[in-house]
């Protein structure tokens, strides 16, 4: 479809939230006032919506994908033998109001592993069916952000519904499915002009002019890192440097917009009833990785690993999701004790290929 | 409905005291978050604190006070149950040493400030202790004797900026992962990091030097950085001319002196040329931190004199990027000590249990460590016992009455890590049953015994920590809500500021293996679960990591050296017979790993319950920590 834009004022920007809380949970960007550490999390109120805080320190997976959930209940009765199930996740329209592209990217992987495959998972397709994602350029990158290497940034080019830019005279507001046109249907706001998108497009690449000379310089390498982690030429030594460094806490995983690994476990509960819960895990987890039969093929740390940036970095996991596993938040950087985010792993990689220069 | 949202607290599951969010409607804990402005976490955390809210969401909880009753416990009312403790106690002449109380390293200073009150104005007893306090206690007088006050020298925060860091024994990587994780960031900075440690540990790998000295030597080694550090001194004598006239000094001095070059190497494997090149560069860097493990693995006392020692000598210890730390495996094993809740020397009520003859009668436990369980014949055969913790375990069958308490995150409280910081944590949940927090609770018990303290909140409690504890004197809960906590301030202590160098003995170690029995067995590190396993146990993921190690080794293993392996014939998962000097004898799996030395031997702390019969016996290797060696033999 042709995409229409629009002009809005700060004022129909909150206006717009007021109205979709209305039909939906609306979640955004907010700053928590003690530690100004960001969160994309449900809004009390438009006015705690802020479009211009950083990148959010967790996913937005967390609202499709928490860390952890009660998924099912059920009770055996011993005397009529027969088990009482109920579900214990629920469907409730989500918006999620101004989504950093790599994290909408996030959603656009984690659908294609969860939904894409021949198994449809339920839960998430409950958390995931009559979402609104409304994504919002990045005006210029945050530190660790390097979404020009993986293509999924600082502007949104597929996936939302609708899409955000700060431009001078307010927001342009882009259409990117019907959904997104129905709404925007709904009101009279001020069509966009040709300069409009002139201005957009400048925006943008401003934003990419604004990366660091690693993260624009890395580019071209995380296609040379991909293919020599496919054809599986990267060295050992090179994985065990990376591997010594592993303080296998599982970090990377919880905080990445893509990784899917999760756990379920039966718990009772003190009345007898049994819980179905459901969390977060990572291949970075001895246990995790274990198969059936008296082996565990990757018990040492830096097979597991290397495990971790095959499914990010690799051609098959890339076609699997048409595009690479990562989307270039960098938020395994920051949390990770060991310093063996992506960004560096890039590094250490091609330091491996150029024999140490750079 | 309340909105879910991530609310700040502090981790509660070691000496580390990392920021982290909780994701909570106030109800339940549905998440976790690691906090980025934290000045020491800086936005990391361990696999413990990531999965902490497993831990906070756990159904084995305790939530209601529980009664013994015809040999079942039952529930009982807060009311029934504090006024039979209250009745009960006074039975019991606490003065005479007839009634003993264990507080928790992980309580809050609140609740540990309010239990010393306790113990002292109600029950009249001087008998005390806090689980894995003989290690601390040590570290205590140690740094009490170099800079006057007891803890730790400088902050955790001295890592990000010093020029050399030192890692003497402990696995620090594993037992507080993020402060770990600071050193290697170090590391890549340009810092030298150098470990002293007897196996080839995952900080001597990221390490820019790694001394691995055979068993028992550490404080050897220590000492002889001090020898080579002190003959750089004698040549430089222009600089730091006053070091000479600390107390102390001359018998330092001599004593390193008298360390002989080919001794050392015999003892420690470690040449003296090594130590004399290690020593310019502590020469040269213009701060220095220490760290050492404190707690029931810690160091002994020779040792830690020898860091203190060390550190005094450097003469960088009034840069603000020095440090001397001696890290803990638990939260608040510092604010524990530092409330008063630590036994005299020589009187902790460990040291009653454990006396067959001893007069007490009585116990009052919260929380509940490892080692209390070979005293368990002795507290069952008690006249009445006292537990309260916030999860179930197997101390309940020991105890007559049982009292909840709340989570960390279920009540408002202060907690002090290993470098003194004192951080607050609020309550961002709501305790399920209406639990009283701890100080509440003995508040109560005093109460009914006719003692009116007139506590209404933590902060209250708080203001008379602040009035009667040494050090916290500046601190409030308003202040450290305000930021990420603050330390205490050792002005606090008179001998705040001096320096006195500790008396040492030069002493080569002689290991205790024989041709007979040819290994050096130690005790430690256990991947994740150092001294947490009662409450990692209550965690899912966390549960299932310590699970697959059991998995490979149903039976435990003991980690040996490929070469070893090669010698005794055996491959890895074998079950091998293993005996020890005094007789006794366990089957175990092997695990081959490069990282042991030849002749060492290695079990895990955590497979203890596995093998309690074989180290049982070693009561003492476990008081003496981490260079504790037991003689074995291997056999197929
Ligand atoms: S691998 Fe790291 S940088 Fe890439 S998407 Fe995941 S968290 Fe972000
Ligand atoms: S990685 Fe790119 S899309 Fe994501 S926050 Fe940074 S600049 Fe924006
Ligand atoms: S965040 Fe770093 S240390 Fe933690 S599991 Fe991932 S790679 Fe390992
Ligand atoms: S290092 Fe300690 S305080 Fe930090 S997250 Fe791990 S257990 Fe918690």
């Amino acid at each position: 479809m042709s995409m229409s834009m629009y002009i809005l004022s700060s004022g129909e920007i909150s206006a717009l939230v007021t109205e979709l809380q209305a039909s939906y949970d609306v979640y955004g960007p907010q700053v928590e006032p003690q530690t100004k550490q960001v969160f994309f999390d449900q809004l009390a109120t438009p006015a705690a919506l802020d479009l211009e805080a950083p990148i959010p320190s967790m996913p937005v997976k967390e609202i499709l994908f928490p860390q952890m959930e009660r998924i099912l209940k059920y009770k055996y009765d011993a005397e009529n033998q027969s088990v009482a199930m109920s579900k214990q996740y629920f469907e409730r329209p989500k918006a999620l109001f101004g989504l950093r592209p790599c994290d909408l990217s996030g959603i656009l992987v984690l659908d294609r592993f969860f939904l894409g495959q021949e198994f449809v998972d339920d839960v998430y397709l409950t958390h995931r069916r009559q979402c609104l994602l409304i994504s919002n350029t990045c005006l210029h990158p945050f530190p660790q952000c390097f979404c020009v290497c993986t293509h999924s940034g600082p502007d949104a080019d597929e996936g939302f519904d609708l899409d955000l830019t700060k431009l001078q005279d307010g927001y342009l507001l882009r259409v990117g499915s019907e959904k997104g046109q129905a709404i925007a249907d709904a009101h009279q706001w001020q069509v966009a002009t040709p300069l409009h998108a002139k201005e957009f497009k400048a925006v943008v690449d401003r934003s990419i002019d604004l990366f660091p000379e690693m993260a624009t310089d890395n580019k071209a390498w995380v296609a040379k890192v991909m293919n020599r982690i496919t054809t599986g030429f990267v060295k050992q030594e090179t994985w065990e440097y990376i591997g010594d460094q592993c303080f296998e806490c599982g970090a990377c995983s919880f905080v990445c917009p893509t990784c899917s690994c999760f756990n379920i476990e039966d718990t009772q509960t003190p009345c007898g009833e049994c819980e179905r819960l459901r969390m977060r895990d990572s291949c970075s987890f001895e246990g995790y990785a274990r198969m059936a039969g008296d082996h565990n093929p990757r018990q040492p740390v830096e097979d597991r690993r290397n495990k971790r940036f095959f499914c990010k970095l690799s051609y098959p996991q890339s076609k699997k999701y048409l595009r690479p596993g990562c989307v270039g938040c960098g938020r395994c950087q920051w949390v990770c004790p060991g310093d063996i985010g992506l960004p560096n792993v890039v590094q250490y990689i091609r330091r491996e290929i150029t024999g140490g220069q750079n | 409905m309340n909105l879910v949202n991530y609310k700040p607290c502090v981790c509660n599951l070691c000496g580390t005291g990392c920021g982290q969010f909780l994701k909570t409607d106030g109800h339940k804990v549905y998440g976790v978050s690691p906090l980025i402005a934290h000045p020491v976490s800086k936005g990391k955390l361990c696999i413990r604190g990531w999965h902490s809210n497993e831990l906070l969401s756990t159904n084995e909880r305790i939530t209601t006070p529980l009664i013994r009753e015809n040999g079942e416990l039952r529930e009982a009312s807060y009311d029934e149950a504090i006024a039979l403790v209250a009745a009960r106690m006074q039975g019991f002449d606490g003065a005479a040493g007839e009634i003993g109380v264990l507080a928790s390293a992980r309580s809050s200073n609140e609740d540990s400030f309010t239990l010393a009150r306790l113990t002292r104005d109600v029950f009249k007893s001087t008998l005390r202790g806090i689980g894995a306090e003989a290690g601390h206690r040590k570290s205590m007088a140690a740094l009490e004797h170099a800079f006057g006050y007891p803890g730790a020298h400088g902050s955790l925060t001295a890592i990000d900026h010093a020029d050399y860091i030192l890692v003497v024994g402990t696995d620090i990587t594993r037992q507080n992962p993020v402060i770990g994780g600071n050193i290697h960031a170090a590391q890549r900075r340009g810092a030298r990091v150098v470990t002293l440690s007897s196996s080839r540990t995952q900080i001597a790998k990221l390490s820019t030097k790694h001394f691995q000295e055979k068993p028992g030597t550490l404080g050897l080694l220590v000492n002889a950085l001090g020898k080579a550090l002190m003959a750089i001194r004698t040549v430089n004598h222009d600089r730091r001319a006053n070091i000479d006239q600390l107390p102390g000094y001359a018998d330092y001095a001599a004593a390193l002196r008298s360390i002989s070059s080919v001794a050392l190497e015999r003892a420690s494997g470690i040449r003296y040329e090594e130590i004399e090149e290690e020593a310019h560069h502590l020469e040269q860097a213009r701060s220095i931190v220490i760290l050492f493990s404190s707690g029931i693995s810690g160091l002994d006392r020779p040792t830690i004199d020898a860091i203190t020692n060390l550190a005094l000598l450097s003469d960088r210890m009034d840069h603000p990027h020095s440090a001397v730390i001696p890290v803990a495996g638990i939260s608040n094993l510092q604010g524990s000590f530092d409330m008063g809740m630590s036994g005299e020397l020589g009187n902790s009520v460990f040291k009653a249990l454990a006396t067959p003859d001893s007069r007490i009668r009585a116990l009052f436990v919260i929380d509940h460590d490892d080692g209390i369980i070979r005293d368990k014949e002795r507290i069952a055969a008690l006249d009445f016992v006292v537990y309260a913790c916030a999860y179930k375990s197997a101390f309940m069958e020991l105890a007559d009455v049982v009292f909840p308490l709340p989570a960390y995150n279920e009540t408002d409280g202060t907690y002090t890590a290993s470098d003194k910081r004192v951080q607050i944590t609020h309550k961002n949940v709501d305790s399920r049953h209406h639990v009283l927090p701890g100080w509440s609770l003995f508040e109560r018990i005093a109460n009914t015994s006719g003692q009116h303290w007139g506590y209404h909140s933590a902060t209250q409690v708080f203001k008379d920590i602040a009035a009667h504890t040494r050090g916290y004197g500046d601190l409030s809960h308003e202040l450290l809500s305000k930021g990420f906590g603050q330390h205490w301030n050792p002005k606090g202590f008179a001998g705040c500021g001096r320096r006195k160098f500790n008396a040492i003995n030069i002493e080569y170690w002689e290991s205790p293996t024989t041709p007979e029995f040819p290994f050096a067995l130690m005790i430690g590190k256990a991947q994740h679960y150092w001294h947490q396993n009662n409450l990692m146990r209550k965690t899912i993921v966390p549960r299932r990591e310590y699970d697959q190690t059991l998995w490979l080794y149903p039976q435990g293993y003991i980690e040996i050296s490929p070469d070893d392996a090669t010698r005794l014939k055996v491959r890895d998962k074998w079950l091998v017979n293993v005996r020890s000097s005094i007789g006794t004898h366990m089957k175990i799996a092997v695990k081959i790993s490069p990282d042991v030395q030849d002749g060492t031997a290695y079990i895990p702390y955590f497979i203890k319950n596995m093998i309690s019969d074989f180290l049982l016996p070693y009561e003492n290797a476990y008081a003496a920590g981490e260079e504790s060696v037991i003689p074995i033999q291997i056999q197929e």
